[in-house]
C-alpha cells in the first residue's frame, strides 16, 4: 500500500518537475524574445559590467545582497542589465592590488580607500571622481563630511565606516568606585589614584603594534588644534612648524598612561591588549572602539564605554575623535560612470540604505540614518553633540608611522622625548619634500 | 661544422628554455625593472616620474641613519648567522652520522622545523617567547625565564638568533650528512691505521673532503642571513621601534608604509644587492680555492 502511493508520488513529482521545466524554458524563449524585439525596437535594454573592489571580505554576504537588490532596481528604474564583478581581497595587499590596477589603467568603476590616509594622495594623482554634486553628498552628516572632503572643498568619496573614539574604559570598575571620566589631567591623575587605591591598574598598555602607541598622536594634536594652535597642521606642511609644541600634549598623558599600566607592553598586541582589558585588568585602554567585537568575544558581559583622554588642564581640550576610515571612491575613467554613480547613490539610499549600514555594524554617516546603534557609539555621540569633538587632524600617514616607532622607543628606553620630536619633524619635512 | 654546432644549442635552448622564459618574466625583468626605478622619484601611485640620477643612493648612504643602522643590525646578524648555523650543522651531522641505528630518527626530528615556513614558526616562538616562558618560570624556579624575551632590544636579537637557528639548522644539517657520506671510507680507515685520533681524522681527513659542502652551506647561509624579513617582522616587527629593524624591513616600511618612494625603497634593494654580490663573490672564490678532490 505504502509503496504504491509512494510511487504515485514520486511520479508526481517528476511529472511536475518536468511540467515546470517545460514551462521555465518556455518562458526564458520568451522572455530572451521579447529582449531581442524589444532592442530592436528601442535599444533600451542596455547591458553594463560594473567592476567593484571593496575590501572587506568579512562583509561579503552583506555586500552580495546590497548589490543584487540594485542590480533589480537598475533594471526595473532604467532598463540596464547590471551585472557587478565584486572583488574582496584581504586588507592586508588590497591596496597593493588596487595600486597596481590605477596605475595600470585598469581601475575598478568603484574601489574603496581608507578616507584619511589614501585620499590625499589618490585625489592627487587624479584617481577619485568628483562627486560633490551628487545627491548623496548632501546627505551625509556635518561630522562625517570633512574626512572625505579634499583640501579644495570637493567631496571625492561616500564614507563607509567611521569612527569616532578617544580611549575606552571599563564601566563596571568606574561605577563601582564612583568614578566619572576625566576631562582634565588633573581629574585624570585623581582617577589613577583611586584606582591604584583599590588595587586596580589604572591602563591596559599594548605596545608590541606600533599603530597603538601611534594613537596619542592624533588625539593631542586634536586637542591643541581645537584650543591653542589651530594652524598647526598648515605651519607644519609649509616646513615652519615644530613637534616642540606639541611636547607637554603628547609627553604629560603618555606618560601618565606609562606609569600607570600593564607590565610587558612591548610584547602585548592589540588582541592581547583586548583580551586583558575585557578581563578587567586594567580600567582603561588608549584604543577605539574598533576593537568592540574582539573585547566582546572573549567577554560578552562587559559593559564598556567611550571617553575623550585628557590632555592638559583644558577642559576644552578634551575631544572625541572623529575620523572615517574605509570609503567608496569613483574611477574617472571608469567607463559605465553612469551607473557607477547610481550605485554610489544607492548606498545612500533613502529606505535600503539603513538596513544595510545597521547589518554592517557601521556608525550612522548621513542624516537618513536613523537606527539604534551601539552603546559606545552612543557613548561617543553624546560628546559630539555637545560639540566635544575634532576632526582627525591630516596627519600624513608617514609620520603616524613614525611616531608610532618613536613612542614605542621611548617608552622602552632607547630614545628620549626630544629624539621623538625630533624625528617627527624629519618625517614631515620628508614628506612635504616628497610630495611637492 | 656549422650545423652539428647549431644543432647542439638548439637542443640545449630547448632543454632551458622554459624555465629561462619564466625565470626572465618573473625575476630578470622585474628586476631589471626595480634597478631602472631605483634612479627615478616614482611613488608607485602616480603616472608620471622623473630622473633624479643618483639622488636616492646618496640619500641613503648619507642622510638616512635608520637604513644605516638597520644594515648595520644586518650585519651583525649575518655574521652571527653564518657562525653559528654551520657550527651546529656540523656538528649535528657528525652526531648524526655517527648513529648508525637512529640515523633516520634524528634525521628527521631536526630536519622538521624546516619544513614549517618561516612565518609560522616565528608566531609559534613569539607564542613561546611571551606566554610559555613566563609560565614556566611561574611553576618552576627558573626565573631568569620570566623577562622580555622579544620586548627588550637587547635580548630580542638573541630570541632572533635562536629561531632562526631553529628554523635553518636543519637544511644545512642534511648537505653536510651528504657531503659526510661521500667521504671513502679507504681515507678514514688509512687514518685510523696510522694511528690518528678520532679527532684528527675529522680535521686532516673529514674537512678538507667536505669543504665543497662548506662552500654551499657558507653561501646559502651568507645569503639568506642578508635577505632574512620572516623572522624578524613575526618575532618583533622590527620594534620596539627600529631597534631590531633588518635592511628587508626597512626598505618594505619604505616601499609600502611610509611615504610610498618606490624609487628609493628600489635604490635600498640595489644596495641590498650589491652589498651581497660582493659579500658572496669573496666567499666563493675565497673557499673554492680550498677544495681537494679524492
Amino acid at each position: 500500500m505504502k509503496r504504491t502511493t509512494k510511487g504515485v508520488l514520486c511520479s508526481l513529482l517528476a511529472a511536475t518537475l518536468l511540467a515546470g521545466c517545460g514551462g521555465n524554458n518556455g518562458g526564458n524563449t520568451g522572455n530572451t524574445d521579447s529582449a531581442a524585439g524589444n532592442n530592436t525596437v528601442s535599444a533600451e535594454a542596455k547591458s553594463v559590467t560594473l567592476k567593484m573592489f571593496i575590501a572587506q571580505p568579512r562583509f561579503k554576504e552583506h555586500y552580495d545582497k546590497y548589490i543584487a537588490d540594485f542590480v533589480a532596481k537598475e533594471k526595473a528604474d532604467k532598463n540596464i542589465d547590471v551585472s557587478v564583478q565584486l572583488e574582496m581581497p584581504t586588507a592586508d595587499n588590497a591596496s597593493q592590488i588596487l595600486k597596481t590596477r590605477l596605475a595600470s589603467n585598469d581601475a575598478p568603476d568603484i574601489f574603496a580607500i581608507h578616507a584619511v590616509n589614501e585620499i590625499p594622495s589618490y585625489y592627487k594623482a587624479g584617481y577619485l571622481e568628483d562627486l560633490s554634486s551628487q545627491p548623496f553628498a548632501g546627505k551625509l552628516l556635518d561630522s562625517v563630511r570633512p574626512s572625505v572632503t579634499t583640501t579644495d572643498g570637493k567631496i571625492v568619496a561616500l564614507p563607509l565606516e567611521t569612527l569616532s573614539w578617544g580611549y575606552l574604559y571599563n564601566k563596571k570598575i568606574f561605577t563601582d568606585l564612583g568614578l566619572t571620566s576625566p576631562t582634565t589631567l588633573t581629574e585624570m591623575k585623581a582617577v589613577v589614584e583611586k584606582l591604584k587605591a583599590s588595587n586596580i591598574t589604572p591602563f591596559v598598555l599594548s605596545y608590541k603594534e606600533s599603530w597603538i602607541p601611534q594613537l596619542v598622536l592624533p588625539l593631542a594634536v586634536g586637542g591643541m588644534v581645537k584650543t591653542k594652535d589651530a594652524d598647526f597642521v598648515d605651519k607644519m606642511n609649509k616646513d615652519e612648524g615644530s613637534f616642540t609644541d606639541m611636547k607637554s600634549a603628547i609627553f604629560d598623558v603618555f606618560d601618565l598612561i606609562n606609569a600607570n599600566g600593564t607590565t610587558k607592553a612591548t610584547e602585548v598586541g592589540g588582541d592581547d591588549g583586548a583580551a586583558a582589558f575585557a578581563a578587567g585588568k586594567g580600567a582603561m585602554w588608549l584604543q577605539g572602539p574598533w576593537y568592540a567585537e574582539t573585547i566582546l568575544k572573549s567577554n560578552p558581559d562587559l559593559d564598556f564605554g567611550v571617553a575623550p583622554l585628557p590632555i592638559n588642564d583644558d577642559p576644552s581640550a578634551t575631544l572625541i575623535n572623529l575620523s572615517a576610515s574605509t570609503s567608496l571612491a569613483v574611477s574617472p575613467t571608469s567607463k559605465n560612470k553612469e551607473v557607477a554613480l547610481d550605485f554610489m547613490n544607492y548606498v545612500l539610499d533613502d529606505q535600503a540604505s539603513n538596513a544595510f549600514f545597521q547589518a554592517l555594524k557601521f556608525n550612522p554617516v548621513a542624516t537618513i540614518h536613523t537606527y539604534e546603534s551601539y552603546p559606545w557609539i552612543d557613548d561617543a555621540m553624546v560628546y559630539v553633540k555637545e560639540g566635544k569633538s575634532v576632526q582627525d587632524p591630516a596627519i600624513p600617514q608617514s609620520v603616524k608611522d613614525e611616531v608610532g616607532k618613536g613612542l614605542q622607543a621611548y617608552y622602552a628606553g632607547q630614545m628620549s622625548q626630544d629624539d621623538v620630536l625630533k624625528a617627527l619633524d624629519k618625517a614631515w619635512k620628508s614628506y612635504n619634500k616628497v610630495n611637492k | 661544422m656549422p650545423v652539428t654546432s647549431y644543432k647542439k644549442y638548439f637542443s640545449l635552448l630547448a632543454f632551458v628554455a622554459p624555465a629561462f622564459i619564466f625565470y626572465t618574466l618573473f625575476l630578470l625583468i622585474p628586476t631589471i625593472g626595480g634597478m631602472f626605478y631605483s634612479f627615478t622619484d616614482w611613488n608607485g601611485l602616480n603616472r608620471d616620474y622623473s630622473f633624479i640620477g643618483l639622488g636616492n643612493f646618496i640619500e641613503a648612504l648619507r642622510e638616512d641613519p635608520d637604513f644605516v643602522n638597520s644594515l648595520l643590525f644586518t650585519l651583525k646578524y649575518v655574521l652571527f648567522m653564518v657562525v653559528l648555523q654551520n657550527v651546529f650543522a656540523l656538528v649535528l651531522a657528525v652526531f648524526i652520522e655517527s648513529k648508525v641505528r637512529t640515523k633516520g630518527f634524528f634525521r628527521t626530528i631536526f630536519f622538521m622545523p624546516n619544513m614549517i615556513s618561516t612565518i609560522i614558526s616565528a608566531f609559534m616562538w613569539t607564542f613561546v617567547f611571551s606566554q610559555v616562558l613566563p609560565q614556566i618560570a611561574e611553576k618552576t624556579a627558573f626565573t631568569f625565564l620570566d623577562q622580555l624575551w622579544i620586548g627588550d632590544p637587547q635580548v630580542s636579537f638573541y630570541s632572533i638568533i635562536i629561531v632562526s637557528l631553529w628554523n635553518g639548522v636543519g637544511y644545512m644539517m642534511i648537505i653536510y650528512l651528504a657531503a659526510l657520506q661521500g667521504v671513502p671510507q679507504s681515507l678514514k680507515e688509512a687514518a685510523v691505521i696510522d694511528g690518528a685520533t678520532p679527532f684528527q681524522t675529522f680535521r686532516s681527513v673529514t674537512m678538507p673532503m667536505i669543504t665543497h659542502a662548506i662552500t654551499i652551506c657558507f653561501f646559502l647561509t651568507l645569503n639568506g642571513a642578508f635577505k632574512v624579513f620572516e623572522v624578524v617582522y613575526g618575532l618583533t616587527g622590527g620594534g620596539p621601534g627600529r631597534s631590531t629593524q633588518v635592511i628587508t624591513m626597512n626598505i618594505y616600511e619604505e616601499a609600502f608604509s611610509n611615504n610610498f618612494r618606490y624609487g628609493y625603497a628600489s635604490a635600498k634593494s640595489v644596495i641590498l644587492f650589491v652589498i651581497i654580490l660582493i659579500f658572496t663573490f669573496i666567499q666563493i672564490s675565497v673557499m673554492k680555492r680550498k677544495e681537494v678532490e679524492a
